[in-house]
């Protein structure tokens, strides 16, 4: 994948200054519902200045792992100038940085339960569920999906009758691997799409409507950055079906021109997500936590890391030691599927080079 | 002033919010989950909430967002279906039924409220008291009904 060396770079320092402002939003996180609250742990008044303090000051701490991981890793990649490695050092922090973040949630908020206020830690009686279905298509915009349908269809055509008119003198892996892998991405995001609906809603009766709302806003945030991450994919297969047929002279000057456009898309796109974000906090500070019951004994049938439960219709379970990864669940096995044509599309695309 | 399509997708979630219908179920109510599901259903059907031909969740969906076990919901629709009140389509979901296809004997339709009627009566409810209930539960469920 042709990358201007300069603007990996500038990416690079980029994302390490938006991950900084993550880290502090991630570390005000415990405090965000007040002195009162450990995250959605209702703890007693002492608890900050007793043992609070330690389990603050250990979350804290882990939540500096990745970047401690991060360096050794950015110097063995930027020193020696391996620079055509750093877009995948980018997508291996954000996964990195987001499961770090969801295991030292669920740990911390393990360690303050013994602190937690007698009575929050009654689980609430009734538990209420939506009865709207959560549909793919409920969710989707047929426009969006016909722009992005013709754009595909369109650069794929063009990069087709390209090939056919030479195609001894072209290498099929230069013509269609970008395009190739960019559909492969935009198929991914649909999966993600289809795990973020599958997300489950529990909400407690008494607080039914501001839950409701609270989940319903993350999940369209979700659904939204797949949409947007689609039309990206979109845009980069268009944009190699153009730049593919310019002059050497030309095609490093286009590629330029995107590399600077996509660099102001994304500092643009920080700053609204960031909003967006605030917002998203905003309504889920409306719903107070409660402990839901745990009518599926998840607590008993979830061995961590992994567990095998045809039964249990979630793909990832609450076990008593942590997040377990339903093996049964069908989106398990969609997953599995996609990493491993993933791993195939890469072997195919390398082989011959 | 955001472009067209995102205001169309707005419209659609918020849609959603506003049309949502709950369903719920309580841990300290001594009757089984999956019927407590398939009574909530019931009820929110003879109220005019869930009209005819209204689509219900997946199964596998109110399953994970109760938090229970898919056959217990499983179990529910199936129990809706021999009522028929819901209509299962293998592969495009479960849909409320016309209150035509209801065929159910009068004796059979009676059953549930006479057993209803004999635990209030054992629990030494006077007539007047047990009838004046029954209205205002009546007045409540009869809303939707025609």
């Amino acid at each position: 994948m042709y990358m201007g060396r300069e603007f990996l770079a500038i990416f690079y320092i980029f994302f390490w200054v938006v991950r900084i402002r993550g880290c502090i939003r991630r570390g005000r996180q415990p405090l965000l519902r007040g002195p009162e609250w450990f995250f959605n742990v209702h703890v007693q008044p002492d608890f900050y200045t007793g043992a609070g303090k330690k389990i603050l000051h250990r979350y804290w701490m882990r939540m500096l792992i990745p970047f401690v991981l991060d360096i050794p890793i950015t110097m063995a990649i930027f020193l020696p100038r391996y620079l055509e490695y750093a877009p995948w050092l980018l997508i291996a922090q954000a996964v990195w940085i987001h499961v770090n973040h969801v295991y030292s949630v669920d740990k911390a908020e393990r360690e303050a339960r013994p602190n937690a206020v007698a009575e929050a830690e009654q689980p609430v009686a009734s538990v209420a569920s939506s009865l709207t279905p959560r549909r793919l298509r409920d969710y989707t915009n047929p426009r969006v999906e016909w722009a992005l349908a013709l754009a595909n269809i369109v650069a794929l055509a063009w990069l087709l009758r390209y090939y056919l008119a030479d195609p001894q003198h072209q290498n099929w892996r230069v013509v269609f691997g970008i395009p190739v892998f960019y559909l492969y991405v935009q198929v991914g995001m649909l999966f993600v799409k289809r795990v973020a609906l599958a997300w489950r809603t529990p909400v407690p009766q008494a607080q039914a409507a501001d839950y409701m709302e609270a989940r319903e806003e993350t999940r369209k945030y979700y659904l939204q950055m797949c949409d947007w991450f689609r039309a990206a994919a979109a845009a980069g297969i268009l944009f190699w079906a153009i730049v593919i047929r310019t002059s050497p002279a030309g095609f490093d000057r286009l590629m330029r021109i995107w590399f600077a456009v996509w660099f102001l898309i994304s500092v643009v796109g920080t700053v609204l997500v960031e909003i967006k974000r605030q917002q998203l906090v905003k309504v889920s500070l409306r719903a107070r936590p409660v402990k839901m019951p745990d009518l599926l004994q998840q607590s008993e049938i979830a061995r961590w890391p992994l567990c095998y439960q045809p039964s249990a219709p979630m793909l990832i379970l609450k076990g008593a030691r942590g997040y377990s990864m339903n093996l049964a669940n069908t989106l398990a096995h969609l997953g599995a599927a996609y990493l491993a044509g993933l791993a195939m599309l890469f072997a195919l695309l390398r082989m011959g080079h | 002033m955001p472009p067209e399509f995102i205001v169309d997708a707005l419209e659609v979630y918020s849609v959603y919010i506003h049309r949502t219908m709950f369903l719920t179920i309580a841990t300290d109510d001594p009757r089984p989950i999956y019927q407590q599901v398939a009574d909530g259903i019931k009820e929110l059907i003879a109220r005019g909430k869930l009209e005819q031909g209204a689509p219900l969740p997946p199964v596998r969906q109110l399953a994970a967002d109760l938090g229970v076990n898919l056959n217990t919901i499983a179990i529910a629709y199936r129990e809706l279906q021999k009522d028929g009140l819901i209509v299962i389509k293998h592969g495009s979901g479960s849909v409320v039924a016309s209150s035509t296809s209801t065929e159910r004997s009068q004796d059979e339709l009676l059953r549930p409220l006479r057993t209803a009627l004999t635990e209030l009566v054992l629990a030494g409810l006077s007539s007047a008291k047990i009838l004046s209930m029954v209205l205002r539960e009546l007045r409540t469920v009869g809303k939707g009904g025609k």
